[in-house]
């Protein structure tokens, strides 16, 4: 009877193992850290473990690894075949170098999912016709301007005066000046310079813009809205490099003027993200281009108080082609390592889901929705607004943007075009360098 | 007869092998394995797509890395910062050790204030000045203005200046500890010895002192070379090795190769050729010492 009564025991402690290990796993997310992207997630987590994860049996959790270099361990621990999370990071101009780390995802694009999203931010999560990512969040840059200082310039006759003077002696012409969504890029240079103090010391702030230099891939994204302007573009429908082009090289001479002229700060050549953040945020900076990401940021009083209430957003000044501007999209994947594929899954598509997405909009994420669902969560967000109207009528990625090769070439660009803007290379070599890059990545040569 | 002093019976050498198996095995593990490793990717079509199934390529990784004109930039670069950093950190060590020495003896737990930068992890440091140094935000840029003097710290002329000063107020520590080291090994005997001969002041330190640190000089100078050489962190979050290339090291170089361009197998020659350049100099500098030391 004791005998018995052990086995019996035994049997149930290996059934309830069985019954356990069959029951779904628990999933790791690898995600964004920091910012509105990081506390909405965390929400939108705490309500799948309380809801579909609860019934399934299956928890996720997440980790976040720092911002600093975030896709070069990932793309180590993917290649290692990692197991440590299920759930990955996705960008729209990475896509196609972790697409061998990841596992297409096209079964959860249901006809209620691209009800949700617009097609174009699904696509921007696609590489070669396959969906490996859902949107979470929309990127895209914003003109970030001083409203008290514009509109000062559009009243004041004085201003006016001196406005008309310094773009006649910069830039050839006497300018009128206009409202920022008006601009085009000479207005926006004309601006500028009536705004650094070395030019008119009657400004009231030190520089008229600030412009990211460093050394980095991301400035690259910030800067090629200019090109886009003029219609330039990395190839041609046949794939042929173009940038050896006048819309290239106006694009450069932008910035460039601007940094010969000193209307951004002296050591922008450091600057990316928080720097261009920090200058405009101390009230010393009239105007930037900038992600759509910092205006969650600069409306802080806390953070920056001297902008309190005296900032608006509009889209980029304009080329012949109209304003543009570069977009791209994160979201989150599947990892191919995972074992628990099903699990992820589940996860994700609960993530795509109307009531998970507008959540995650609501608590400060970005997600290019529709628009009857952006109109519904944009209460107190005129960015997220702003955001789902600019990407629709002047968002553009570059022809290659999504390759395998395209984190390689804006690192060239970077490299090289910071290097003209500093004086380090001249126009011709920049463009030759980036050029034959490009020949050798696309296979060109 | 001093070799029969200082060696070891058979027992002793039996019982020396059983206590290094340890530490041999873990540096074989250690350093052993990732280095065999490199050196495979390095002859190999290595991505990071197929890091477990790679094919032998050959000498053609080292052909591109050689062939690289950034390679020879960055290269300039690093080799031209270390000498200038090595220089003057060894200057500035030395002569802090002669002023400090008589009150460091007397106060030897200043020494621990001193030491204090090299304490900071590089990367830490770059972080701690893109902040100090920020026009807007910076606490150096914003005392100087107050003094009527505008400066921008990382401003295209000044970037190569700060990113060296940044280097050398982290790693002079360094080169004073083994600098004071070596002075405080100068027997007092001899320096009275030397006093009563008439060498006192510069003539003491050039003719008695300098001689005898010249092995610690050496050995600091080379350390430091080596670590100017293959400088990365506070550059890469300072600068990212702009503008343009004109702060691209060696490393950063290397760094760009293999993470952002997926050029993993030249990455990996390179190393394997710098690790190379390494140990020769290590060897023949090692060589140049104990030489002296001898002497």
């Amino acid at each position: 009877m004791k005998r018995s009564g052990i086995l019996a025991a035994c049997a149930a402690i290996v059934g309830g193992v069985l019954t356990a290990t069959s029951a779904f796993a628990d999933i790791t997310i690898l995600a964004w850290p920091g910012g509105p992207a990081e506390t909405a997630l965390r929400k939108v987590v705490d309500s799948y473990n309380d809801t579909v994860g609860k019934e399934a049996g299956s928890k996720a959790n997440l980790l976040y690894f720092s911002r600093d270099n975030f896709f070069d361990k990932m793309l180590s621990d993917s290649a290692a075949g990692s197991k440590e999370f299920d759930v990955m990071l996705t960008a729209t101009y990475n896509i196609g170098k972790y697409a061998p780390f990841m596992t297409p995802i096209d079964e959860l694009a249901t006809d209620a999912v691209k009800t949700t999203f617009p097609k174009a931010a699904l696509d921007s999560q696609s590489y070669e016709g396959h969906l490996y990512g859902i949107p979470t969040d929309l990127s895209l840059h914003f003109l970030y301007y001083r409203k008290d200082l514009i509109d000062q310039l559009l009243s004041d006759d004085a201003w006016k005066a001196k406005y008309r003077e310094i773009s006649e002696e910069n830039l050839g012409t006497a300018m009128d000046p206009k409202a920022p969504a008006d601009w085009t890029w000479d207005d926006y240079i004309a601006t500028a310079l009536f705004f650094t103090k070395s030019i008119n010391p009657d400004s009231p702030v030190r520089y008229g813009t600030v412009l990211q230099l460093k050394n980095l891939l991301f400035n690259i994204m910030v800067w090629q809205g200019t090109v886009q302007s003029y219609g330039g573009d990395w190839r041609d429908a046949d794939g042929n490099i173009t940038v050896n082009s006048d819309a290239y090289r106006k694009g450069l001479e932008i910035y460039k003027k601007l940094v010969d002229l000193e209307a951004t700060p002296g050591d922008s050549n450091s600057y990316e993200y928080a720097e261009a953040n920090g200058a405009f945020g101390t009230g010393q900076v009239a105007f930037m281009v900038q992600w759509s990401a910092a205006y969650a940021e600069l409306i802080d009083p806390k953070q920056y108080p001297a902008v309190e209430g005296k900032f608006d957003i509009t889209h980029e000044p304009a080329g012949p082609e109209g304003p543009k501007t570069h977009f791209h999209s994160l979201g989150l994947g599947l990892s191919k390592n995972s074992d628990k594929q099903d699990e992820a899954k589940k996860f994700l598509a609960y993530l795509a889901s109307e009531p998970a997405i507008t959540m995650y909009a609501r608590e400060g994420g970005q997600p290019p929705l529709n628009e009857d669902l952006i109109k519904q969560v944009s209460a107190g967000r005129p960015d997220i607004l702003a955001q789902g109207e600019q990407a629709a009528k002047y968002g553009m990625v570059m022809n290659g943007g999504t390759s395998a090769q395209a984190l390689d070439i804006y690192t060239v660009m970077a490299e090289n075009f910071t290097g003209y803007w500093n004086d380090a290379l001249d126009i011709d070599t920049a463009i030759g360098n980036v050029e034959t890059a490009m020949k050798k990545a696309f296979g060109k040569e | 007869m001093a070799a029969k002093t200082i060696g070891l019976d058979q027992g002793d050498k039996a019982e020396a092998r059983v206590f290094l198996a340890g530490l041999c095995v873990f540096l074989a593990l250690m350093l052993g394995f990732p280095t065999l490793a490199n050196l495979w990717y390095s002859f190999s079509d290595v991505s990071f797509q197929n890091l477990a199934s790679t094919d032998f390529v050959g000498l053609r990784h080292y052909a591109d890395a050689v062939a690289n004109p950034r390679m020879w930039t960055a290269l300039g670069f690093s080799v031209r910062f270390a000498l200038l950093t090595t220089a003057i950190e060894v200057g500035i060590g030395l002569v802090l050790v002669f002023v400090l020495h008589p009150l460091l003896t007397k106060r030897p737990w200043l020494t621990g204030i001193l030491m204090l930068p090299m304490m900071v992890s590089p990367a830490l440091m770059g972080v701690m000045y893109r902040l100090i140094l920020n026009e807007f935000t910076g606490l150096v840029p914003g005392y100087l203005e107050l003094v009527g003097i505008s400066m921008n710290f990382l401003g295209r002329a000044n970037v190569y200046a700060t990113l060296v000063a940044i280097e050398v107020l982290q790693w002079t520590p360094f080169a004073f500890l083994i600098l004071l080291t070596a002075r405080q090994g100068v027997a007092y005997e001899l320096e009275e010895a030397a006093a009563v001969d008439g060498a006192t002041g510069l003539r003491l330190f050039l003719h008695v002192i300098l001689p005898i640190m010249l092995p610690a000089i050496a050995i600091v100078a080379f350390i430091r070379f080596i670590d100017g050489f293959r400088v990365f962190d506070h550059i890469f979050v300072l600068t990212g090795g702009g503008p343009g290339t004109q702060t691209t090291s060696i490393s950063i170089h290397i760094y760009k190769l293999f993470f952002v361009q997926n050029r993993l197998g030249e990455a990996v020659a390179l190393s394997v050729m710098l690790l190379v350049a390494a140990l020769a100099l290590l060897y023949f500098g090692l060589k140049l010492v104990v030489r002296r030391t001898a002497r």
